[in-house]
């Protein structure tokens, strides 16, 4: 026993030491920073300017509104294409095809897809051309710069990790229970609503909450495609630590903004969870 | 019949913006052009003369690869401690552990910034590395964890049984079992190194610098078809390392029923 405890200690401590000195260590001081002056005196101040504050609450309103909406979307997008990968390609290679580029764009900077879109998103980019040229606008679109911009950004970024957990949830449903569905009268619609739906919702919410956080705390893309026009709640706490300088500042912005991404996983794992007890209670 | 015309039209969604970047790359003009308007491989040519990319590029390959290597020495111990041991506090643990994969990244690198900047420890490549073994280790962790299963355990103890020591135990049978996953989980590791911009820009500097950080600076302010060609080059890296993925472990895990 005292061989084993002690093996455990000599596993653990790396991981504990590296994590303690370079996450926990430096969290804890823009928490306290945070909380204090820049003379070091204890104050709420800090949160105070975040939060009483019109122009705060209109960058978290914007952030909030892409996250949301960056979410719906990707769900709503990301459902088909995951029941097509999943369900619908016969042949083996187009599958293993899609799924490559799937994850290729996963596997490539934020930069670097963002410039893709600031390029095909300009005023004579390849978007506004096309749509000029189905005649469905008489002028160019303003993209870059607004919020609709960052939006199509975001929900490309996130898109993948939707179609990765719902195709994942998607593939392990029983197909005997469709069949049974089927079988008793049930049409189609019927079935997916009822039996196919409900079975993957544990993937359409694990894929809804990775979005979501990601979302809301997204720098590169968002400062990309607002041209400066639109501010987001990363932004602006980025601001304070590499021109502002006003670290206390900062950390009750990152602090808030910490808060939101943790405040959001709780409550959706906290769903789930109570998905589960139902589930268990029928 | 919709299903399918949704699908393969988000498909292209997911692609269009990577073959305008390479298409941009091979244009002949000196502004964006999409499509290409002439081919050529000048801008290639353009940023490999160029040092200042070419010293970017090394330092995120090095620091993707420490990083990487670092995320392995912590997150394999863990691995081990976490599925064959019971101790307090080990859902807490694993919570910390798995956490860098969830929280803003521009977060901790500003946490990372202001606790460094008190030990020394900014705007030099030990600072870099640091932060990114924070935020690799999670991708390794991940992989592995799962990977721990029971019948292990009893050819474990065979192997003890037989007289190997506890280390030839660890290379001989427990290594080779999950040296797929510590494989895969790397490269993951080494990507999520590679392509970051929102840690790295804190302590990255002109002489200092990663390939995301130095074109995200560039994109901002200028814009030609060099950074066209530099990010193409980052996206047949991805390619490669998806290939290296799918030969490895296969990426065919959506087929179910």
């Amino acid at each position: 026993m005292f061989t084993s405890r002690l093996t455990l200690l000599w596993l653990l401590a790396l991981p504990l030491c590296v994590f303690t000195a370079f996450f926990l260590i430096p969290l804890g001081v823009v928490f306290v920073a945070s909380l204090t002056t820049q003379d070091g005196q204890f104050t709420l101040s800090q949160y105070g300017r975040v939060l009483l504050d019109g122009y705060h609450w209109q960058v978290i309103a914007v952030t909030f509104r892409l996250a949301i909406l960056s979410t719906i979307i990707c769900v709503v997008l990301g459902y088909p294409l995951a029941w097509y990968l999943v369900r619908i390609v016969k042949w083996r290679s187009w599958r293993r095809a899609c799924v490559i580029m799937l994850i290729l764009p996963l596997f490539t900077s934020n930069i670097v897809r963002s410039f893709g879109w600031m390029v095909l998103l300009g005023r004579t980019g390849l978007v506004n051309d096309a749509l000029l040229g189905v005649g469905l606008i008489e002028r160019p679109i303003r993209f870059l710069g607004t919020e609709t911009g960052i939006l199509i950004g975001l929900v490309y970024i996130l898109l993948p990790f939707t179609v990765l957990t719902i195709g994942n949830a998607l593939a392990r449903v029983e197909p005997s229970l469709e069949h049974a569905s089927r079988d008793l009268g049930a049409g189609p619609l019927r079935t997916f609503c009822s039996i196919t739906f409900p079975l993957t919702m544990h993937g359409v919410m694990a894929g809804g909450t990775i979005v979501f956080s990601m979302a809301i705390s997204a720098y590169v893309t968002p400062a990309l495609l607002s041209g400066g026009k639109v501010t987001v709640l990363a932004m602006l706490a980025f601001q304070q630590y590499s021109t502002v300088f006003d670290f206390n500042y900062g950390g009750a912005l990152s602090i808030t903004l910490l808060t939101f991404t943790m405040a959001l996983i709780g409550i959706s794992s906290w769903m789930t969870r109570i998905g589960v007890h139902e589930k268990k209670g029928n | 019949m919709i299903i399918r015309l949704i699908a393969l039209t988000t498909l292209a969604y997911l692609v269009l913006p990577l073959v305008v970047v390479i298409g941009v790359s091979l244009t002949e003009t000196k502004f964006l052009a999409f499509p290409p308007q002439g081919l050529t491989l000048s801008w290639y040519a353009v940023i490999l003369e160029n040092p200042t990319y070419i010293r970017s590029f090394l330092t995120s390959a090095g620091l993707a690869a420490l990083a990487t290597m670092a995320a392995m020495l912590v997150a394999l111990p863990a691995a081990i401690a976490m599925t064959r041991y019971t101790f307090p506090g080990k859902s807490a643990l694993s919570a910390v552990l798995l956490s860098p994969l969830v929280l803003p990244h521009i977060v901790i690198g500003a946490a990372l910034l202001q606790f460094g900047a008190s030990i020394g420890l900014v705007r030099n490549f030990p600072a870099l590395l640091v932060g990114h073994v924070i935020i690799v280790t999670p991708f390794v962790l991940r992989t592995l964890l799962p990977l721990f299963s029971h019948d292990q355990l009893s050819q474990e103890e065979a192997s003890r049984d037989l007289g190997a020591s506890a280390w030839s135990t660890f290379f001989l049978v427990t290594l080779p079992q999950i040296k797929a996953g510590l494989v895969s989980g790397g490269i993951f590791a080494f990507i999520t190194s590679f392509i970051n911009v929102e840690l790295s820009i804190f302590n990255t500097t002109s002489t200092l610098n990663t390939i995301p950080v130095q074109l995200f600076n560039y994109v901002q302010y200028s814009v030609d078809p060099s950074i066209a060609a530099v990010s193409s080059l980052t996206i047949l890296a991805a390619a490669i390392a998806i290939i290296l993925i799918d030969w490895l472990i296969g990426l065919d895990f959506l087929s179910g029923s």
